[in-house]
């Protein structure tokens, strides 16, 4: 070798298998870690800033545009904010229920899609689902239809697969009948079983043994037999114990001058992940019996800090969101009305809830005749950049020695560990790669 | 047969196809379609692994959406897809998703499950922002555009 350091740099413009755009740009100074950025293309807030001007009752309807693959999730958060500014809060009663069971519909369709088709296809060595189809097509069948039964509980209680459009501030515009969701339970049923296999499944697949420290934050249902997803204050392993109301005393967002979204950091430390793990560490105890027993078969502890097994977490949510519907769809019995009055007031809602990649936060700023003042919205893959850009800096410390084209495969599947969704991050999508 | 319009309803030209289909479904009930009934006119936002239920069953789909190939906004692009993949410089699709329109496809095609017939009519769109309406340029291109697609659609059916 010559005299000086030698200069690496790995770039991957175009992140394969996430949701959105997104890339990663890496520089290997000798054996020093420079540089390591995860580059997000979209300016962020467009679409806070088109909420301002809109009327309150608007708000799930646009957010749930943000992100095709959970509306639902901006759905519930915008709901939950809207409903909190004006001084309703929906924490039992059918219209709960409903809302939960929806919400489980999109964890079912979500999870299933990462699980199968954008993470498996890592662990078997193929580079997209398109590939592994052709020669695992057992697989792949059964994660679309997982999906598929996830899009119908979302077809039936929010009125369309895609956009809800059924989902309202104070419930929803109508109702299902207890026989209507009952031609639910069959393809549950079935999801439910494939959920479980998906686990064993899961639980063969080689992991690399990797442990990542960071602060794990996520909602806590006030209920000690709830796993969080729709309603609670926001914890973490770390102390954090607040009410949605707080996030903005504990949480910190800063824009970074190589990405468009912005860094959330808790205050008082530094970064944070939120997601599956840190549900899972923070209530696995909560679990319903099958996921719980499901996870100890898995072999997973009281908590998992290897991003990679993030699939078997995911997986045994899948068997949570299956299986928590099915007994919602059980003991439903309609509302008297599907919704319940809501009327605005000046004043400021805060709603958190967790959508599949973990904690949505949104709060809104509404005038006395409901207009939307102001309106500011956290994607949980903005508050894990950091969290992702830490990972990606220990594998590259841990990979120095593998050629380019490997590292940067291991760079990509570190960030798809952890399900990013960069469309939601930053809200706006901007084709234009410049390959320099 | 089904025609299924693609976007996103609040992200400018990315409604494109669902103004498209809008459009058709105007004009059909307006009977100006003697076949009317022999076709399917849906609406999809979001995720596109949803396709694969959509045209679950039809003979011959045809799909519209908003494209980012680099060529002037407005411009119309027809691709078959019944026995190619959409060809690389028009997988640019306004598909903010892992698995675009194009990924469906071939997805669909591995596993069987793609209609015999699939035709994707794109339209060059410029604004994919947040917030509503179509571009002039887009705009402008709808109307050829639904012909395109209702004369396609009519040709599929009578098959």
């Amino acid at each position: 070798m010559g005299a000086g350091r030698q200069t690496r740099v790995i770039r991957t413009d175009y992140l394969a298998r996430v949701e959105g755009e997104g890339a990663m740009y890496v520089r290997l100074d000798g054996r020093e870690v420079a540089e390591v950025k995860l580059r997000i293309y979209e300016p962020p807030r467009f679409f806070e800033a088109l909420l301002r001007g809109r009327a309150f009752t608007e708000a799930p309807d646009i957010t749930a545009r943000i992100c095709g693959i959970c509306p639902v999730a901006y759905q519930m958060s915008a709901v939950r904010a809207m409903e909190d500014a004006c001084g309703v809060r929906i924490d039992d009663g059918p219209i709960r229920d409903l809302r939960r069971l929806i919400y489980c519909g999109e964890w079912i369709e979500s999870h299933s899609l990462h699980v199968y088709m954008l993470h498996a296809p890592d662990f078997l060595g193929y580079p997209g689902a398109v590939e592994m189809a052709r020669e695992h097509r057992e697989i792949v069948e059964q994660g679309l239809q997982m999906k598929k039964a996830g899009n119908a509980v979302m077809a039936l209680v929010g009125g369309r697969e895609v956009h809800p459009i059924n989902v309202r501030v104070g419930g929803f515009y109508r109702a299902p009948t207890k026989t209507q969701l009952r031609t639910l339970q069959d393809p549950l049923e079935r999801a439910r079983e494939t959920a479980l296999a998906t686990v064993r499944w899961a639980t063969e697949l080689p992991f690399p043994e990797v442990e990542r420290e960071v602060e794990l934050l996520a909602l806590a249902d006030p209920d000690p037999d709830a796993y969080p997803i729709d309603r609670g204050r926001i914890v973490s392993d770390g102390g954090i114990d607040i009410a949605p109301a707080e996030f903005d005393e504990h949480v910190v967002e800063e824009h970074v001058e190589h990405s468009n979204a912005l860094h959330a950091r808790i205050r008082e430390r530094d970064v944070y992940l939120t997601g599956p793990l840190a549900r899972y560490a923070l209530s696995s105890q909560a679990l319903r019996p099958l996921a719980g027993e499901a996870a100890r078969e898995a072999g997973l502890g009281g908590v998992c800090r290897n991003p990679f097994r993030s699939i078997l977490v995911r997986a045994v949510e899948l068997v949570q969101a299956c299986d928590e519907a099915l007994a919602l769809i059980e003991s439903y019995e309609p509302p008297v009305a599907p919704a319940v009055e809501v009327t605005p007031r000046r004043a400021v809602g805060h709603g958190a809830t967790e959508a599949p990649r973990g904690l949505l936060y949104h709060r809104y700023e509404i005038d006395e005749d409901g207009t939307i003042l102001d309106a500011r919205i956290v994607p949980p893959t903005s508050q894990n950049q950091l969290a992702i850009e830490q990972d990606l800096r220990a594998v590259l410390e841990a990979n120095l020695d593998l050629p380019d084209d490997r590292l940067a495969l291991r760079c990509e599947q570190t960030i798809r560990n952890h399900d990013p969704c960069i469309s939601c991050a930053t809200h706006f999508l901007q084709l234009t790669i410049d390959r320099g | 047969m089904v025609v299924i319009g693609v976007g996103n309803a609040l992200r400018h030209d990315d409604a494109a196809g669902l103004e498209v289909t809008c459009r058709l479904r105007a004009r059909l009930h307006a009977g100006e379609n003697a076949v009317r009934t022999e076709f399917a006119v849906r609406e999809h936002e979001g995720e596109p692994l949803a396709l694969i239920d959509l045209w679950e069953g039809a003979g011959a789909v045809v799909l519209v959406d908003a494209i980012r190939s680099g060529a002037a906004p407005g411009t119309i692009h027809r691709v078959e897809a019944s026995h190619e993949p959409i060809p690389a410089r028009l997988r640019g699709s306004s598909s903010t998703h892992a698995v675009g329109v194009g990924e469906a496809i071939e997805l669909a095609r591995a596993l069987g499950r793609l209609p015999a017939r699939v035709v994707v009519y794109g339209v060059e769109g410029l604004y994919f922002d947040a917030g509503s309406g179509l571009s002039e340029e887009v705009q402008g291109a709808i109307d050829s555009l639904t012909d395109a697609v209702l004369g396609e659609a009519c040709s599929l059916a009578s098959c």
